[in-house]
C-alpha cells in the first residue's frame, strides 16, 4: 500500500503539474502585462515573458528627418517621421516605454546619414507602468499612502481592544461567556456591506466621514472580534503558573502581563494586525460608500480600469503595487487563514 | 513548588489578628476577579454599541421609512423588487453562490484524494496553490481581465496552442455565459485554497483507520466514503458554509471584468446605487434595501454555521 506504483505516480505527477500551470501561468502572463510598453499591448499573441529592449529600424528622411519603422509582429511598418527631438522623446516613452533624451536619439540617428538605414536597440524603462500608473492616475499616490495609513489606524484600533477582550476570553469563566462568544462570531461573519451604508450615516454625523479614521473604524469591526479569537487561542496556550510564579516573586499584574504574558502572546498578536492589515489593503466595497477624496490603493485600482480596456498595463502595474504586501502577509498568516476557512489546522 | 510552601507557611503562621484583614482582602479579590473579564471586555462592548449596533439599527430604520422619513412596511422592499435588474441579481447570486461552491468543492475533494500522499516539493506546492487566494481581489480582476479582453493572454494561450484560430471575444459574454465566466474566475481564486484545506484534513487522518479497512477487504471507493468522507465532513461543512457566505457578496470580479449591470448580482447592485447613481434619493433607499437584504441571507446562512462550527470556532472555551 506503501508504494505506488507507475500509474498512481504518473496521475500524481500530472495533477500536480497541471494544477500548478494553471495557476503560474495566468500570473506569469499578468506579470508580463504589467511590464509591457503600450506599444507590446497590441501585440498579439501575447508572450508569456516581457521583453527587456525594444528594437526600432530608423530611416534618415529629408529636412534633419528620420523616419521611425517598428516591427509589431507583422514586418516593420513606419510610425512616425520627424526630427523634433522632444517628440522623439515622448515617442519613446510612450510607445516604447523607452526613457532616453531626445537629443541623443538624433544624434544616436544621425549615423543612419552615413550609413544608412539601420536598426537601433534600446533598454525598456523596466518601471515605467508602475510610473506612469502614479503619474496618470488620479490621486493614486495619495492613495498609497491612505491605504498604508488606514492599514495602520486598523491594526492599532483592533488590536488594543481585541487582544484584551481575547484576554478576558480566555483567563477567565464568567457568566455569558457562551452569548459573548456567539456574538463575537456573528460580528466576525457580518457582511462588511451590510454595515458599511449604514455607518455612512453615522460617520457623517459624527464629521467622519470621508476620513481614514472612519474607514479604520469601520475595518475593525469584524477585526477586533477575529482578533479576540486569535489571541485568545493563544492565550489558552500560554501556562497560566508562569503568570502565577512572576507574580509569586513580586511582579505586579502589569509587570507579568508586560514581561511574561505579552511577549508569549506576540505571535498570536503579529497574526492578528497582519489580518487587520488584510482587510483594510483588500477591500473595495467600503472605500467605495465611505470616501470621497480620500480613495485607498484598492479603490483606485478599481477606478482605474473603468469599463475600457485601453491603458489596462497601468491598472495591471497598480495592482501589482496593492497584491505584493497582501501576499506576504497572507503567506505569513496562512495557518490562521486555513483555520478560518474551516480546515484543520496544517 | 516555591508557592505550595508559601501557602503553608501562611496558614501555620498567621496570628489571629490578622483574620479580619485577611477576610477583608479575600473580599476584595473575589469582587474584583469577577469584574475583570467585564472591565477587560468593556471596551469592545462600547465600540460594538457604536460602531457596529447602532449603524445596524440606522439601517434598519432607513429600510422601514421611505424618502419623505415616513415609516412604511413594504415600501422600500417593492421600490427594490420593482428596481432594474432586481430579478436577475437575485438569480445569479443563487446561481453563482450554488453552482461556484459545487464546482470548486468537487475539484478540491478529487485534487486532494489525488494528492493525499507524502510527494516530493509538496511544501512548494501549497504555497503556489495558496497564491491566487491570497491576491487582493481587486487585482484578480485586473488579472483575468487583462487575460479576457480580444488581445489578451487567454487568446494569446489558445491560438499558441492551436485550440482556436480566431480570438475569441470573451468581454461580449451575456446572460448565463458571463455568470459562469465569473464562476470560472471565482474558481481559479478559491479552489487551491479549499484544496489545501482539504487535504490538511486528510493527511492528519489516521493511517490505521485506512490499513484496517484495507485489510478487512475494502476497496478504494468503500474507503472513500465510510472513511475519508465522514473524517473530512465537519472541515468540508464548515468550510462549505463559509464559502457560500463570500460567495453571496461576489461584486467586484463582476464589475471590473464586464462592468456594470452586465452580470448583476445583489452587492453589484449595492456599488451599482452607491458608484454609478449616486446622490439620488431613491439610490440611497435602494443601496439600504439591497444591503439589508444581502445581510439577512448572509446572517441566516451564518446561523446554520453557527449550528455546525461550535467546536472549532469557540473562543476560550465555554462557560
Amino acid at each position: 500500500m506503501d508504494k505506488l506504483n507507475i500509474i498512481q505516480k504518473t496521475v500524481m505527477g500530472l495533477v500536480i503539474t497541471t494544477m500548478v500551470f494553471s495557476v503560474v501561468v495566468p500570473l506569469l502572463f499578468f506579470l508580463s502585462i504589467a511590464f509591457s510598453s503600450d506599444v507590446e499591448m497590441t501585440k498579439f499573441p501575447k508572450p508569456l515573458i516581457p521583453t527587456f529592449t525594444v528594437t526600432v529600424k530608423i530611416a534618415p528622411a529629408e529636412d534633419d528627418q528620420y523616419e521611425v519603422f517598428h516591427d509589431r509582429g507583422d514586418g516593420y511598418r513606419s510610425i512616425i517621421t520627424t526630427g523634433n527631438p522632444t517628440r522623439l522623446e515622448n515617442h519613446f516613452r510612450r510607445q516604447y516605454s523607452v526613457r532616453v533624451p531626445g537629443e541623443q536619439l538624433l544624434k544616436d540617428f544621425s549615423k543612419t546619414r552615413i550609413y544608412g538605414p539601420m536598426e537601433f536597440q534600446y533598454r525598456k524603462d523596466f518601471f515605467h507602468n508602475f510610473k506612469q500608473f502614479f503619474a496618470i492616475v488620479n490621486n493614486s499616490i495619495p492613495a498609497l499612502k491612505n491605504s498604508v495609513l488606514v492599514s495602520v489606524y486598523t491594526i492599532l484600533i483592533s488590536l488594543s481592544i481585541g487582544s484584551v477582550a481575547g484576554y478576558a476570553m480566555a483567563r477567565y469563566s464568567f457568566k455569558f461567556k457562551d452569548f459573548i462568544n456567539v456574538t463575537l462570531l456573528i460580528v466576525r461573519m457580518f457582511p462588511v456591506v451590510g454595515i458599511s451604508i449604514p455607518m455612512a450615516i453615522l460617520l457623517i454625523k459624527f464629521g467622519l466621514f470621508d476620513t481614514l479614521l472612519g474607514l479604520a473604524l469601520l475595518y475593525s469591526v469584524p477585526n477586533i472580534a477575529l482578533t479576540a479569537w486569535i489571541t485568545s487561542s493563544i492565550f489558552i496556550g500560554i501556562n497560566k503558573e508562569l503568570e502565577e510564579a512572576s507574580l509569586i516573586f513580586g511582579a505586579n499584574s502589569f509587570q507579568t502581563f508586560m514581561r511574561i504574558t505579552l511577549p508569549l502572546a506576540f505571535p498570536a498578536l503579529t497574526a492578528s494586525s497582519m489580518y487587520a492589515f488584510l482587510t483594510a489593503w483588500n477591500d473595495t466595497i467600503s472605500a467605495l460608500i465611505l470616501t470621497n477624496k480620500n480613495q485607498t490603493l484598492a479603490l483606485v485600482v478599481y477606478k482605474a480600469i473603468g469599463t475600457t480596456s485601453s491603458g489596462i498595463q497601468y491598472a495591471a502595474a497598480g495592482s501589482i503595487i496593492l497584491i505584493l504586501p497582501a501576499l506576504v502577509f497572507t503567506f505569513i498568516v496562512r495557518k490562521y487563514v486555513n483555520q478560518m476557512w474551516g480546515g484543520v489546522e496544517l | 513548588m516555591s508557592k505550595l510552601k508559601l501557602a503553608n507557611s501562611n496558614k501555620t503562621g498567621l496570628p489571629n489578628t490578622d483574620i479580619f484583614k485577611k477576610k477583608q482582602i479575600d473580599l476584595k479579590r473575589v469582587f474584583s476577579k469577577k469584574a475583570i473579564p467585564y472591565l477587560l471586555l468593556l471596551p469592545a462592548f462600547i465600540y460594538y454599541a457604536i460602531f457596529w449596533l447602532a449603524p445596524v439599527f440606522a439601517g434598519v430604520a432607513e429600510v422601514f421609512t421611505d424618502v419623505n422619513g415616513q415609516f412604511t412596511l413594504t415600501g422600500n422592499f417593492k421600490l427594490m423588487m420593482h428596481s432594474d435588474l432586481f430579478d436577475k441579481a437575485v438569480m445569479n447570486t443563487a446561481l453563482f453562490a450554488a453552482v461556484s461552491v459545487m464546482i470548486q468543492y468537487f475539484i478540491a475533494l478529487l485534487l486532494a484524494v489525488l494528492l493525499s500522499r507524502k510527494f516530493r516539493g509538496a511544501k512548494l506546492f501549497m504555497f503556489i496553490a495558496m497564491i491566487p487566494m491570497a491576491i487582493t481581489p481587486t487585482a484578480v480582476a485586473i488579472l483575468w481581465k487583462t487575460g479576457l479582453i480580444k488581445e489578451g493572454w487567454i487568446n494569446s494561450l489558445l491560438m499558441f496552442l492551436h485550440i482556436i484560430k480566431e480570438p475569441i471575444v470573451f468581454l461580449n459574454a451575456e446572460g448565463l455565459a458571463a455568470v459562469f465566466l465569473i464562476i470560472l474566475i471565482d474558481t481559479w481564486t478559491v479552489t487551491p485554497s479549499v484544496m489545501i484545506i482539504l487535504l490538511a484534513g486528510l493527511q492528519g487522518m489516521q493511517r490505521e483507520l485506512k490499513e484496517a479497512a484495507y485489510t478487512f477487504g475494502a476497496n478504494k471507493w468503500r474507503i472513500f466514503v465510510d472513511i475519508t468522507l465522514p473524517i473530512l465532513k465537519p472541515s468540508i461543512i464548515t468550510s462549505i458554509i463559509l464559502r457560500l457566505i463570500a460567495a453571496i457578496q461576489v461584486w467586484a470580479i463582476a464589475v471590473m471584468v464586464l462592468g456594470f449591470n452586465k452580470v448583476p448580482f445583489l452587492v453589484e447592485r449595492i456599488a451599482f446605487y452607491v458608484d454609478a447613481v449616486p446622490g439620488v434619493a431613491t439610490s440611497e433607499k435602494l443601496a439600504f434595501t439591497f444591503s439589508f437584504t444581502t445581510t439577512v441571507i448572509v446572517f441566516m446562512v451564518t446561523i446554520i454555521y453557527l449550528k455546525f462550527a461550535k467546536r472549532n470556532t469557540k473562543i476560550g472555551g465555554s462557560s
